[in-house]
């Protein structure tokens, strides 16, 4: 199994059952991905899109409905896989009668680490919590918890780290940190399956990424192939009913229709320009969504 | 099981700094000391009415200290997100119930420790004999009280809080009922209502306070019967916990 991916995921479906007799909804459906040794992989789609709920099937939370997932070659509950990652999930939370020392001591404890107080200060120091690591947990903003949370996912110094929006609610300089610490671990070989809505941060750090829409795997591949892979235009006309200029990104392939329309429409076309892709166009194409 | 020591004193400490332990062991004290003020009508049985009535009053505080430490630990746990990071990754989820209900338990065991102190400072206070039976006496209602906290964590893994509390104060009211008196609530089903009675559980192997309050001996025998079922009765309320914790999905 030294070969084997530390994350692999085939045909992952998962239903939820409704109250009564509502049926179910289908959260996702038949995903399968992988993440390789030493990327770091964005994981995007629009809210509801199934991102946390393949996470939490991949750790194990959610039973799969059908499909599996491996880790390394073994299933997410064997001891072995499970000290090997690192977890920062979607609004961590804490108790709040701890301080981040006591935390840090009783996590090591129970993962079996052999750390000292002074290896958890670095530790503290390094997610930007130094001089709070004896204040309760009870006085911590949403973002200091983050950082709580990403201490707590490094403690173990994980050979794969998942994050689940690591870096919502965060400020630009807080996560310009988050992003350098991501960096720093990847290049020490730790993968990466980073979930994210801020699209500029997965466009800086992961080269790859994968695209979910409604439960389905819609575009995967690496950022260099998924800003591309086709050739997109902006057009810039006047709106009708407000008579300001409107922006949209359209493919290569749909250009000339596009145009035909707006004329036949009667909208001033103000110029055609090529765009340049950013994986936010690619994800409003992919999804069906337009920047305007 | 280094994990499931950890995180039993994780919860230890979790729950001693919580209020809730503070407020309900204030209770029960000050229940005992109520007890206690109550004139008797016959002097010579002041002894008797403060240690039955006393440990009435500890035994009902071994239910309020389970409903009350654990009744809200998975739901808080789920609500706050707390259980996520700690179920992904350090701890697998019998090692999770199993540290919550050790932690849970040894601070219960301590909380009622004091109730029993309290009631010897009564009865030192009347001036009145402590019976040499108070502290196993106090035992057995420890051993209630896992078993009565086992209950309270099989019910939390699929009930909210609110419905928790009634639901375990009726299998402890149930409990204590003797076969014939809960035949006596379906008179037209004997034959099942029997049946289901040998189920349920009989916390009333755990009372001694008649006994020691007159003055009778028990033997040491019975304490030991006494506590090994009440720990297999523990055990098998925390695997039907798991039972069910398993099948969760934790969204």
């Amino acid at each position: 199994m030294a070969d084997a991916h530390p994350l692999q995921v085939k045909d992952l479906s998962k239903q939820f059952a409704r109250k009564r007799r509502l049926g179910s909804v289908q959260a996702i459906s038949s995903i399968s991905f992988d993440v390789r040794q030493g990327e770091i992989v964005g994981f995007i789609g629009h809210n509801g899109a199934g991102k946390t709920t393949t996470i939490k099937c991949v750790l194990g939370l959610l039973k799969p409905s059908e499909g599996g997932v491996s880790l390394w070659g073994s299933l997410p509950a064997a001891p072995v896989v499970r000290k090997r990652i690192g977890y920062i999930p979607e609004n961590p939370d804490y108790d709040d009668s701890f301080n981040p020392m006591e935390y840090l001591n009783m996590f090591a404890s129970m993962r079996g680490l052999s750390g000292l107080n002074s290896d958890w200060m670095k530790l503290l120091r390094r997610v930007g919590l130094a001089g709070w690591e004896s204040t309760g947990i009870r006085q911590f903003s949403k973002g200091m918890r983050q950082r709580m949370s990403l201490a707590i996912a490094l403690q173990s110094r994980p050979d794969l780290l998942i994050m689940d929006e690591p870096t919502g609610g965060l400020d630009p300089i807080a996560r310009k940190e988050f992003r350098e610490i991501i960096l720093e671990e990847n290049s020490r070989g730790a993968s990466v399956l980073l979930s994210s809505h801020i699209l500029s941060d997965v466009e800086t750090i992961c080269s790859r990424a994968i695209i979910l829409s409604r439960g389905r795997l819609i575009a995967e591949g690496s950022m260099d192939d998924l800003l591309g892979q086709e050739h997109l235009f902006r057009i810039t006309v006047i709106s009708r009913k407000t008579g300001k200029e409107v922006e949209e990104i359209i493919t290569e392939a749909d250009l000339q229709t596009r145009i035909d329309s707006m004329r036949q429409d009667n909208l001033t076309i103000v110029k055609i320009e090529r765009a340049l892709k950013s994986l936010e166009d690619v994800f409003m194409a992919a999804t069906g969504g337009s920047v305007k | 099981m280094k994990a499931v020591f950890t995180f039993s004193l994780m919860t230890l400490r979790m729950l001693f700094r919580r209020r809730t332990l503070w407020g309900i062991l204030l209770i029960i004290l000050l229940a005992l000391a109520g007890i206690a003020s109550v004139p008797s009508f016959d002097v010579s049985n002041q002894g008797r009415f403060i240690l039955d009535f006393g440990l009435f009053g500890i035994e009902v505080g071994a239910l309020l200290l389970a409903l009350g430490l654990a009744a809200t630990l998975y739901p808080r746990d789920r609500e706050t997100r707390t259980l996520m990071p700690l179920i992904a990754v350090p701890l697998s989820r019998w090692q999770y119930l199993l540290g919550r209900f050790l932690g849970a338990a040894l601070i219960q065991a301590a909380a009622l420790l004091v109730t029993c102190l309290g009631l010897m400072l009564i009865l030192l206070f009347h001036k009145l004999p402590i019976p040499g039976d108070l502290l196993p006496a106090t035992l057995l209602i420890i051993v209630e009280g896992w078993f009565l906290l086992s209950t309270v964590f099989f019910f939390s893994f699929f009930t909210s809080p609110p419905l928790n509390w009634p639901l375990t104060t009726m299998l402890f009211i149930v409990s204590q009922m003797s076969v014939a008196e809960f035949v006596g609530l379906l008179p037209s089903a004997p034959g099942l209502m029997r049946a289901v009675r040998m189920i349920l559980p009989h916390a009333d192997v755990f009372h001694i306070k008649d006994p020691i309050a007159h003055g009778f001996a028990i033997e040491p025998v019975y304490f030991l019967v006494a506590i090994f079922y009440g720990l297999c009765y523990s055990a098998f309320m925390l695997s039907l916990a798991l039972a069910v914790f398993r099948g969760r999905d934790l969204k």
